[in-house]
């Protein structure tokens, strides 16, 4: 494998597309069957010009140690699973962080800071957990910067106390994570985030799911026992999705916040063409949707929840779908083949101003915003596959994230735009992963087949 | 057909057949009046003949009715096998070339088919369902199943189908036919199905 990055750069200047076909080649030689055994082998070069989009090189990452927790009234083994590997698991990927790990003692004095400083440790994280008689959990956290504390009294940089009822040590770690993160860097981390997607159920049977951002407690969100796809998360957690419980495909989801899954559109005995692709708004107050015409064609729509109105904001011979917001919420990205095969196009809230983003290819679509609104994330077709492309609006410019033997879809952005969830695979079994952008750690989120349409949230 | 065809013969037969044999017992109760005049003179010989034949007609209409019934049910069983039949043989997918939605030049033929067969029954209603293969987004997909639907129905209505009796449906990528993942099934995938609603 670490031929390849070598061949890459032999082919600089080579058109992108022929690259990948190249590329691809070799890759099917050397992975054969085992996609997924070795999956982390399919993305891991970068891009053809050898930029790399975002990236924390090793050398600057935060070294961290979180010696095993002091505990006292429950198991070291749900300590160990449901804690400690879980914040290591946390801040391992939050990006930022170097989790060193070592055996030594998680004490408060000069010698055992030096020791910890000697493996790289700058930020030392001490636990206490007690749970007492009647399930009540307390978790105490402790950080100190072991650089500074050598030979001298140190204030701890972070203190901080938890608590919850048994089960909720899970939600503790990734609330710890969260907030590491934003004591020492300064910005939000993504280890409470969930994503919301859909899995097959059967033949023709497909529902809406939620799982914690680190794979655990995958559970279903509809039961219709129906086609139900394309979900969309408000930034208050409410769904937006399509389901063909009734026939016919509906926008389906939620009004206020935990409330009943309604149907929202279209009012019945109103049906002017099918609905899909709902997308909600940044301020939660309208989606923007895909309905057909009676010739056949699809156009963009928006829906504003409160009075019920609709405004079509494409009207165009041809097809018009995926509609993706910037989080100004005055722009849209979306799919279009007006000009012959889908490229992504970029319009006004109002449908104006409509412009042609992606210019190399002839199948480009499901642009994904990026959460600063710099990026723009779209898969592109080569050969019967798809691969994620970031489009950074700054530069003009595309940078190939993913490339491989699978075909990779639905891109959707970590909160924190460090990393993008996709669905990936070939031969039709789909599962979840999520990528850097440099395409270099690729990860599976959960080992499940017949997944798509992947949405990170915070809301959830 | 050839089962439908046979079922009406086998309703004729069966209404005969129970018409002789409920002809039978209406001369039988002349027979056990006499020794029934001759032991018991009280009883009314008159009385007793008028009730019996009174019966045998009553089991006669019944009878008839009852075949009657036979026959309509099996007339209507035929005939609704028979539109199953006629359905099956006419409502046969159409197929499409990779992000196209042209009615092929070879489908044209089965488009006839279905609008005779809905030219033969006037109450029938057909819902067309439109559907591509897996290599697509899932959004431009249900987009492109929609537009083949439309092909088929507006095909279908120039032949003059009423637009009444033609709904649509797409299901894109997300309802394959069949599981493969070959140039084969992907073109049976690339698909406009046809249901009788």
């Amino acid at each position: 494998m670490m031929k390849i990055p070598a061949l890459i750069k032999a082919m600089n200047g080579v058109d992108r597309m022929r690259w990948i076909g190249v590329t691809g080649e070799i890759m099917k030689k050397l992975v054969l069957g085992l996609l997924f055994a070795l999956a982390p082998l399919l993305s891991a070069q970068a891009p053809p010009n050898q930029e790399v989009v975002l990236s924390a090189s090793a050398g600057s990452k935060l070294g961290i140690a979180l010696p095993y927790p002091r505990i006292s009234g429950l198991p070291e083994a749900t300590v160990t699973n449901e804690f400690h590997q879980v914040l290591t698991k946390d801040l391992e990927e939050a990006g930022p962080f170097a989790v060193i790990q070592k055996d030594l003692p998680g004490a408060t004095d000069a010698a055992s800071y030096k020791a910890w400083a000697d493996t790289g440790t700058e930020w030392l994280l001490t636990t206490a957990i007690n749970r007492s008689a009647g399930g009540d959990l307390e978790v105490m956290i402790q950080v100190v910067d072991v650089m500074a504390g050598q030979g001298k009294n140190v204030k701890a940089v972070m203190s901080k106390r938890y608590t919850g009822k048994d089960g909720a040590l899970r939600r503790i770690a990734h609330k710890i994570s969260d907030d590491l993160m934003a004591r020492l860097t300064g910005d939000q981390g993504v280890a409470s985030t969930r994503v919301v997607f859909v899995k097959e159920a059967g033949r023709g049977i497909k529902e809406i799911y939620q799982v914690d951002r680190d794979g655990a407690n995958p559970y279903p969100l509809t039961n219709y026992r129906s086609l139900t796809i394309s979900p969309s998360v408000a930034p208050d957690g409410r769904l937006a999705y399509v389901t063909y419980k009734g026939g016919a495909p509906e926008i389906w989801g939620q009004r206020v916040p935990g409330g009943p899954q309604v149907k929202l559109y279209p009012p019945s005995g109103k049906a002017e063409g099918h609905c899909f692709c709902p997308s909600w708004s940044p301020d939660g107050k309208r989606l923007a949707l895909v309905q057909s015409d009676r010739r056949g064609n699809t156009d963009i729509v928006m829906l504003d929840l409160a009075s019920g109105r609709v405004r079509r904001l494409t009207d165009s011979n041809c097809i018009n779908t995926d509609p993706s917001w910037n989080p100004a919420g005055t722009q849209l990205a979306f799919t279009s083949d007006r000009e012959g095969g889908p490229q992504v196009f970029l319009m006004g809230d109002d449908g104006s101003n409509v412009r042609r983003l992606t210019q190399e290819g002839t199948y480009n679509g499901s642009p994904a915003w990026s959460p600063t609104g710099s990026m723009i994330a779209y898969v592109s077709r080569f050969e019967g596959k798809f691969d994620l492309f970031v489009y950074k609006l700054g530069e003009g410019k595309s940078y190939q994230i993913t490339t491989g033997v699978a075909s990779s879809e639905s891109p959707s952005w970590s909160p924190d735009e460090r990393r993008i969830v996709f669905s990936s695979g070939s031969r039709g079994g789909m599962q979840l992963y999520t990528t850097d952008l440099s395409g270099n750690t690729l990860r599976k989120l959960i080992s499940l087949d017949g997944c798509q349409s992947p949405k990170w949230t915070r809301a959830r | 057909m050839r089962f439908a065809r046979n079922l009406i013969p086998l309703a004729v037969v069966l209404t005969l057949g129970v018409g002789v044999a409920c002809k039978k017992p209406a001369p039988a109760p002349a027979e056990p009046t006499a020794p029934a005049a001759a032991t018991a003179p009280v009883t009314s010989d008159a009385d007793a003949q008028k009730r019996a034949e009174e019966e045998a007609a009553r089991r006669k209409a019944e009878a008839e009715a009852e075949a009657a019934r036979k026959a309509a049910a099996a007339a209507e069983m035929a005939r609704q096998e028979k539109f199953k039949n006629d359905a099956a043989a006419a409502l046969k997918d159409i197929n499409f070339e990779f992000d196209k939605s042209d009615i092929r030049e070879m489908d044209k033929a089965k488009l006839q088919a279905i609008a005779d067969f809905l030219k033969a029954y006037p109450e029938a209603k057909i819902q067309i369902a439109g559907n591509c293969d897996e290599r697509g987004t899932v959004e431009y997909n249900l987009a492109l199943g929609e537009r083949r639907a439309h092909a088929a129905q507006n095909y279908l209505t120039g032949l003059g189908v009423a637009e009444a009796r033609l709904s649509s449906i797409s299901f894109g990528k997300e309802k394959p036919e069949v599981q493969g993942h070959d140039d084969q099934s992907w073109l049976i995938n690339r698909n406009c199905q046809f249901s009788l609603q």
